[in-house]
C-alpha cells in the first residue's frame, strides 16, 4: 500500500474531491451580491418575461400562421403574412403616413416644448401659474381632447367662427385629406408639448448657474449661452424626450379612433389604427400580429438611430 | 419560519385557485336566489329593453336575466373578443342584419334550426331569411327597420314647394335635391341629411335603386362588386351632394337628426326611432314623412333589416338563454316589449300588426299614414343586407370609400381601389 503524498512532504495535495469545489462556488455565491440582486430583480425580470418577452414570442409565433375566419382552420403561412402586408398598396400608405407623421410631430413637439421650456425656466414672477397653465392639457384624458377638439373643427365650429371673424375662409380640417393630419398633429401636440415641456424644464434646472455667470461674464449672449450650455448639457435630457417622443406618438390611436377612422382617403391612417382595424374590427389576427413584427422592428430601428445621434459627441 | 410562512402562503393561495377554478366549472352560472342567471348584451340603452326582461321574468321565475349595453361602433370588436374568447358571461346576444354568416363562421352563436318552423309560423319571413346560412338557422328574428324621407314642412313651403307626404307619390332623388337646393336659396341651412352617414345600411339602397346590387355577388358572395356602373352612379350622385352643399361634410352621423330636429334641414333620411328626437326640442318643427325616394328610371329601395337574436356559443347556461331567446322572438308578449319604450317594427307577426297600428299615433299629426307607407315599403322597395361572411369587410371598406367619396375623392378610382381591396380581405376568408 503506497501512502498518499502529503502537504509536509512537499509533495502536491491530492485533488479535492468535486463537493469541495462546488462548496467554494457557494462560499463565493455567499460572498457575492449576485444571488441577493437577482432575488430583488427577480420580480421584474418576471414582469418583462411575462408581458413583453412572451406576448411578443407569441406575435412572432401567430405572425407566420394564417388563421382563416370562415373556416376556422390555422395553417403554416411562413412569411406569406408578411409579403402579404407589404405588397398591399393599403399598407404601403400606411407605412408613409406614419412616417410623414412622425417627421412633423416629433421635430413640431420637441422644439415646442424645448422653447416653451427655455421660457418657463426663467426665474420671474408669476412663471409658477403659467407653467401650470402650460402643464394642464397633459391632466385631459385622451378621448376628451380629441372629443373637444373634434367639435371646434366642426364646418360651423370656433376654429372657422374665428377665421371668419379674421376675414378668412372656413377651413375643412379634418374632411379635407390635405389638413386632416396636420389637424391630429395639432391635438396631438396640445397635451404632447405640456407633457415633454415638464422633462426639459427639470433638465434645465439641473443645469448649474455657475456655467451662466461665467459665460456673461466673458461677455456671451442669449443665443451663445443657449448653444454652447443649454444644448449640451441638455443632452441626456432631450436623447429621452426625442425617443419617448418618437414611440407614443407611433402609438397615436385615440384621435384617430375617435374623429378620422383613417380617412379621408387614408390621410390619417396611422399604424396603429390600423393594426387595430385588421386585427379587432375585421378579426384577422395573424395579419395583426404580423403588422405588431413589422412595427417593432421599425421602432427599434428608428429608436437605435436616434440613440446613435444623439449621443454623438459624448465623451 | 419565514420558510414556514411562505409555503403556507402558497398553499393557501393554490387552495384558493382550485377553489375557483372548481366554482367555476361546477356552477358556472352562480344562483341568485336559486335563479339561473344569464346575460344578454345588445347596442341599445338598459332602460329600452327593461320591459322585455321584466316580461321573460315575470313568466320564467327561475331565471334572471342582466342586460349589458355595448356601444354600435364596437359591438363587433367586443363580440368578436368575448364570445371567440369563450367568455361564459354573455348568454344572448343581438345579432346585426347581415352578420349571423359572419358569426356563425366564427363559431360565435349556436344554430337554432330546431326553431325554424315556429319561427316562419309567428315571424316577418324577411326577418326569419335574414339569419339562414348554409341551411341552418343562426339566430331568431327580433326587430325590423324601414326607413322614410322627413321633410320639414315650412322649409320646403317657403322654397314655393309641397312637401312629399306618406300618401303621395314617391319622390326621385333628383327631385329631392332640386327642392333641397331651392328650400337652401330659401333660408334652410342645409338641403339634405342622412341619419347613418357613409354606412353600408345607408349606401345600399341608393346603389341598389341605380342597379349597383349589393357589392357582393357568387354563390358564396365573396366577390366584390363595387365598382360596376350602378355603384359609381350612386356614389357619384353622394359626393355631388356634398360638392354642392346641399350636405354637409364634417357632420357626422350622431348629429344630423338633431340638426333636422332643430329646423336647420329641408330634407332628413332616417328610421322611425328619430320621431323620439323630432319630439324632443320645446319648439318642435312641422313636418311630413314619406316613402324612401329613388333614382330616376331605377327601382325603388328602402334599407330594411334590424337586429336578430342568437345564443352565445360561450354560454354555460344555454338552456336558460334558449328560453329567453324563444320568449323574446316567438311570443307575442315578448316580442312586443322588447319595443315597448322604442320606435322600432317588431318581427313577431302580431306584435308588428299593433306596431303599425301605433305607428300612425307616435307623433301625430305628423306620422299620420305611417303605418300604411311601412307596409307597403316593406312589401315593394326594401332590400336587406348580404349574408356574407365576409360582411364585416364589406361593410368596413364601403364604409370608407363612401367617407373619401363625400369628402371629394373621385369616385370611380376609389371604387376600384375599394373592390381590390375587398376582395384581397375576402380571399384571405
Amino acid at each position: 500500500m503506497t501512502a498518499g503524498p502529503t502537504r509536509s512532504g512537499g509533495v502536491p495535495a491530492p485533488e479535492r474531491p468535486r463537493t469541495g469545489s462546488f462548496s467554494r462556488l457557494r462560499r463565493n455565491l455567499r460572498r457575492s451580491p449576485a444571488p441577493q440582486a437577482l432575488a430583488f430583480l427577480a420580480p421584474a425580470l418576471l414582469l418583462m418575461v411575462v408581458l413583453r418577452l412572451a406576448p411578443m414570442a407569441g406575435a412572432v409565433g401567430d405572425s407566420l400562421f394564417h388563421y382563416s375566419l370562415s373556416t376556422q382552420s390555422r395553417r403554416w403561412e411562413g412569411l406569406g403574412n408578411y409579403i402579404y402586408l407589404l405588397s398591399s398598396p393599403e399598407f404601403r400608405q400606411v407605412l408613409a403616413v406614419t412616417a410623414l407623421f412622425l417627421v412633423i410631430i416629433v421635430p413640431v413637439q420637441v422644439g415646442l416644448a424645448l422653447l416653451v421650456a427655455t421660457l418657463l425656466a426663467e426665474r420671474t414672477p408669476g412663471i409658477g401659474a403659467v407653467r401650470t397653465m402650460v402643464f394642464l392639457p397633459v391632466a385631459a384624458p385622451a378621448a376628451v381632447a380629441a372629443l373637444t377638439w373634434g367639435v371646434a373643427y366642426q364646418p360651423k365650429g370656433v376654429i372657422n367662427a374665428v377665421l371668419g371673424w379674421l376675414g378668412l375662409p372656413d377651413q375643412p380640417f379634418l374632411s379635407s385629406s390635405d389638413q386632416a393630419l396636420l389637424a391630429i398633429i395639432v391635438i396631438m401636440s396640445w397635451t404632447g408639448i405640456g407633457y415633454w415641456t415638464m422633462f426639459l424644464v427639470a433638465g434645465l434646472q439641473d443645469i448649474p448657474l455657475e456655467l451662466y455667470e461665467a459665460a456673461a461674464i466673458d461677455g456671451a449672449g442669449w443665443w451663445a449661452c443657449f448653444r454652447r450650455i443649454t444644448l449640451p448639457n441638455l443632452r441626456k435630457t432631450l436623447a429621452f424626450v426625442v425617443v419617448a417622443d418618437t414611440v407614443s406618438s407611433v402609438l397615436s390611436f385615440v384621435p384617430v379612433q375617435a374623429l378620422t377612422q383613417g380617412g379621408p382617403s387614408g390621410s390619417t391612417r396611422l399604424i396603429m389604427y390600423d393594426l387595430y382595424n385588421r386585427s379587432f374590427a375585421l378579426g384577422d389576427t395573424s395579419l395583426g400580429q404580423a403588422e405588431v413584427v413589422l412595427l417593432l422592428i421599425c421602432l427599434i430601428g428608428v429608436v437605435a438611430v436616434q440613440f446613435r445621434l444623439l449621443s454623438r459627441g459624448e465623451a | 419560519m419565514t420558510r414556514h410562512r411562505i409555503g403556507a402562503g402558497l398553499a393557501l393561495a393554490g387552495a384558493l385557485t382550485l377553489t375557483g377554478c372548481a366554482a367555476s366549472d361546477g356552477d358556472p352560472t352562480p344562483p341568485t336566489g336559486g335563479k339561473v342567471e344569464i346575460t344578454f348584451v345588445g347596442t341599445d340603452p338598459a332602460e329600452d329593453l327593461a320591459p322585455l326582461l321584466e316580461a321573460f321574468m315575470a313568466e320564467r321565475e327561475d331565471i334572471a336575466v342582466n342586460y349589458e349595453n355595448i356601444p354600435f361602433d364596437q359591438y363587433d370588436n367586443v363580440i368578436q373578443q368575448r364570445v371567440g374568447g369563450g367568455d361564459a358571461g354573455i348568454d344572448v346576444l343581438l345579432v346585426d342584419a347581415g352578420a349571423a354568416a359572419a358569426y356563425a363562421s366564427r363559431g360565435l352563436i349556436v344554430d337554432l334550426t330546431d326553431d325554424l318552423a315556429e319561427a316562419q309560423a309567428s315571424s316577418i319571413p324577411a326577418a326569419v331569411e335574414q339569419s339562414w346560412w348554409q341551411d341552418k338557422l343562426w339566430a331568431l328574428p327580433f326587430w325590423t327597420s324601414a326607413t322614410y324621407l322627413f321633410t320639414n314642412k315650412d322649409l320646403v313651403e317657403a322654397a314655393g314647394l309641397e312637401p312629399p307626404t306618406a300618401a303621395g307619390e314617391r319622390w326621385t332623388w333628383e327631385e329631392v335635391v332640386d327642392a333641397a337646393g331651392r328650400a337652401q336659396a330659401a333660408g334652410a341651412e342645409y338641403g339634405l341629411l342622412f341619419e347613418q352617414v357613409d354606412l353600408y345600411y345607408q349606401m345600399q339602397p341608393l346603389v341598389e335603386s341605380a342597379g349597383g346590387g349589393s357589392g357582393a355577388k357568387g354563390a358564396d358572395l365573396l366577390t366584390a362588386d363595387l365598382a360596376n356602373p350602378g355603384w359609381i352612379e350612386a356614389l357619384e350622385w353622394y359626393g355631388q351632394l356634398f360638392a354642392d352643399g346641399v350636405s354637409p361634410r364634417g357632420v357626422d352621423a350622431n348629429q344630423t337628426a338633431n340638426l333636422f330636429a332643430a329646423g336647420q334641414a329641408a330634407f332628413f333620411i332616417g328610421g322611425p326611432w328619430a320621431i323620439y328626437t323630432l319630439t324632443e326640442p320645446e319648439r318642435p318643427i312641422d313636418y311630413t314623412v314619406a316613402a324612401n325616394p329613388y333614382f330616376k328610371g331605377g327601382s325603388p329601395a328602402m334599407a330594411t333589416g334590424s337586429w336578430s337574436i342568437a345564443v352565445s356559443s360561450s354560454s354555460d347556461a344555454a338552456e336558460a338563454a334558449h328560453a329567453f331567446v324563444r320568449f323574446a322572438s316567438l311570443t307575442t308578449p315578448g316580442n312586443a316589449a322588447s319595443v315597448a319604450r322604442i320606435i322600432i317594427p317588431p318581427t313577431n307577426q302580431a306584435a308588428f300588426d299593433d306596431f303599425i297600428a301605433r305607428i300612425d299615433q307616435a307623433d301625430a299629426p305628423h306620422t299620420a299614414g305611417m303605418g300604411e307607407l311601412t307596409l307597403s315599403e316593406l312589401r315593394q322597395a326594401a332590400v336587406n343586407r348580404p349574408n356574407t361572411v365576409g360582411f364585416t369587410q364589406l361593410t368596413d371598406v364601403v364604409g370608407r370609400a363612401s367617407s373619401d367619396i363625400r369628402n371629394g375623392s373621385a369616385v370611380e378610382p376609389t371604387l376600384r381601389r375599394a373592390q381590390a381591396e375587398l376582395q384581397s380581405l375576402w380571399d384571405r376568408l
